[in-house]
């Protein structure tokens, strides 16, 4: 992958927020490049499509992050995207986040919608998405998973956007996200503070015309939206006014959001670039842990495994629940994503490696007995990110004493299950299990 | 149903190379080629698992030595690497010191570092012969004792054992120093017609010494009154 031109806009962009907008530290590292996670997984989510909740203490740039990152890569203006955002508090209702009844309309006895702007917009933003009580969260399910939303009955789809959450730690006023919610999330990002030298210098320029606002395509764009016109026919006119806010960005600040069509082309790029093998066997390793049960067939959460388990040893034994196969999608998305950033051919461990945290943290409901065998432990990251870096690095440990036994396993998986009679690989690791069982070897365990 | 495995068609025999494996992978095949020459050296001067010390086996087993090794890439780690195969691997049917010793001086002669350092403390058998000369601008190190014949003919070179040799240790040698940490057995020096032998321990007894410096324990004892040199 040697384009290039598209990736450097979207380093451009990087730069420009981060040196301008959204002061940070660096805290990942890839192939000897330092970045700020939340704001690469920012704009990966942004270019991906993806969903991104932004956990962090109250004022350290959560929402501020996505909202730099959704105006510039959308080219929407601030503005917009201020105004489409939707807070969580418990009061919230389904009116003000998807839509509500046209009132003429209504009083000619004709049921027609409005649809917030929020629906509409590919870039959405939930604010303190833990603000909203379960039962409310419940609304937004289909729309965050699929970006369909309901309301009387119409139907709004969109065919492209990037979700961003932000959540504070827990306090008086949060409540517990629900487990179909986040799971849907594709990423788990800390915003952090970014450290006394750099905070100290946070607002010393006050700015007095935001450079990411503008007025005019923002009564523009808010005119189209609340427009009686068909959706499609919406978003055309929207893309319109961005291209010209798009213009605007490129003449004052020098920045190339991207159109539609770039979006798609990108993402295609993105879907294009291959797992290497063993970036492919690493994740099913990886899976395999999390998802596997010796005992109970597969991972469940109202079931416990016992202690004296052969598989102790591997993250299935201090896990509650099983995987969702939203995960391995967010990994390849990621993986893909990041891999395209850094211009490199295919996907592999390194890129990998760095993904898995963010994608896994808050999927994982780890055993009370392993959260407080590791909460005393020394850490720079999250609890929830933390314990799954050491986890993941675990995992990468026990692949690489394995990995040329485990790609025979798997060769011979192929083989069996082409139809040829070859006996799988027994070995010490739940995926040669997960292997016998995919060719139809026998389960022993099952009675 | 498509295959799940799809991926891993051609994965079963294939490995991975990292940057070690080359790297291993070189040094093997170094390893082999010294271990050639030296086998080849062994069918020559050793066929019937007997070799004689005498002074014209010993240039005849060198020059053999010598084009053993021609043209051959080595390092002294890959010396070391031999001098160990020498004592545990299987690879070599079996030692005699006598060859060794001297198939080991030419490959230090013949290195492309000037300062070569030998580990040899955990070998079982105390190799002869080494150092054989020695020539000018080398240096041997050797951690560990030796056995006999120790820097003869030295030419030159620098030749420091931080341990003991046995005997017959600088015998004709010409020019250049031997140091030795310990002790040194008997007919030290034999024949040594100039140079510098230094012993820090003790030595059981001299040979008929014609030139050089020998000393003991910081005295020198040849020349001195006690000791006249043979030609006298």
């Amino acid at each position: 992958m040697k384009n290039g031109h598209y990736q450097a806009r979207i380093r451009a962009i990087y730069n420009f927020i981060s040196d301008n907008l959204y002061l940070n530290r660096p805290d990942i590292e890839i192939k000897g490049e330092q970045f700020n996670s939340t704001l690469l997984f920012g704009l990966l989510t942004g270019l991906n499509r993806g969903k991104a909740l932004i956990i962090g203490e109250p004022g350290l740039g959560k929402t501020t992050s996505a909202e730099y990152v959704g105006s510039i890569l959308y080219r929407y203006p601030l503005g917009i995207v201020w105004g489409s955002e939707v807070s969580g508090h418990p009061e919230q209702t389904e009116e003000k986040i998807i839509g509500r009844p046209h009132l003429g309309e209504l009083n000619k006895g004709k049921e027609k919608v409005v649809w917030s702007d929020f629906a509409q917009i590919p870039v959405k933003i939930v604010d303190e998405i833990n603000r909203l009580p379960e039962t409310k969260q419940s609304m937004i399910l289909n729309g965050v998973d699929r970006g369909n939303w309901e309301y009387l009955n119409e139907i709004l789809i969109n065919d492209e956007y990037s979700l961003f959450a932000t959540a504070n730690y827990q306090d008086r006023g949060t409540n517990t996200i629900i487990a179909p919610l986040i799971d849907r999330f594709d990423c788990l990002i800390e915003s952090r503070h970014p450290g006394s030298n750099i905070a100290y210098t946070i607002g010393k320029e006050a700015l007095v015309h935001h450079p990411l606002r503008h007025p005019q395509y923002e009564k523009e764009l808010h005119q189209i939206l609340r427009g009686d016109k068909p959706y499609e026919e919406k978003m055309t006119l929207a893309e319109g006014v961005c291209d010209l806010f798009g213009e605007y960005l490129k003449e004052q600040l020098g920045l190339e959001g991207l159109n539609k069509e770039e979006r798609t082309h990108i993402n295609e790029e993105m879907l294009g670039l291959n797992f290497d093998i063993d970036t492919n066997a690493f994740v099913r390793m990886m899976l395999a842990e999390l998802s596997f049960c010796h005992k109970y067939g597969q991972k469940r959460s109202v079931e416990t495994c016992e202690d004296g388990c052969h598989y102790s040893g591997y993250l299935c034994h201090h896990i509650k629940n099983c995987a969702s196969n939203r995960l391995p999608m967010s990994m390849r998305k990621y993986a893909q994503s990041l891999a395209w950033f850094l211009e490199d051919d295919g996907v592999d461990l390194e890129h990998i490696r760095l993904i898995i945290p963010y994608t896994l943290a808050h999927r994982i409901q780890w055993k009370d007995s392993y959260l407080s065998k590791k909460e005393g432990e020394g850490r720079n990251d999250p609890f929830q990110i933390y314990l799954v870096k050491a986890a993941a690095e675990e995992a990468f440990q026990r692949y690489n004493e394995q990995r040329e036994y485990l790609l025979e396993a798997l060769s011979v998986g192929y083989r069996a299950f082409a139809g040829e009679e070859v006996t799988p690989l027994e070995g010490d690791h739940p995926i040669y299990e997960e292997i016998k069982k995919d060719i139809g070897g026998k389960d022993e365990k099952s009675l | 149903m498509k295959n799940p495995f799809e991926a891993f068609h051609h994965t079963g025999a294939r490995k991975r190379e990292i940057p070690l494996d080359t790297i291993l992978k070189s040094k093997e095949e170094t390893l082999s080629k010294i271990l050639t020459g030296y086998e080849d050296l062994l069918k020559n001067e050793a066929k019937d698992l007997v070799w004689l010390m005498q002074y014209s086996t010993v240039i005849k087993a060198y020059s053999i030595a010598e084009k053993g090794i021609e043209g051959l890439e080595y390092t002294a780690e890959d010396i070391e690497e031999f001098c160990y195969a020498l004592d545990h691997s299987d690879q070599i049917p079996y030692l005699i010191t006598g060859p060794a010793g001297i198939y080991i001086s030419a490959l230090c002669n013949h290195a492309q570092e000037q300062e070569i350092c030998l580990h040899l403390r955990d070998l079982t058998v105390k190799i002869n012969l080494l150092g054989y000369r020695l020539p000018t601008d080398k240096k041997l190190m050797v951690q560990g004792n030796v056995g006999d014949f120790t820097g003869i003919g030295l030419d030159g070179g620098e030749l420091i054992i931080e341990g003991s040799g046995k005997n017959y240790t600088g015998a004709g040698m010409k020019r250049g120093k031997i140091v030795v940490r310990h002790n040194l057995g008997f007919n030290t020096g034999h024949g040594m017609t100039g140079g510098e032998l230094m012993v820090g321990g003790r030595i059981k007894g001299l040979g008929k010494i014609v030139g050089g410096k020998l000393y003991e324990r910081d005295q020198l004892i040849f020349p001195n009154e006690g000791i006249k040199p043979f030609y006298v």
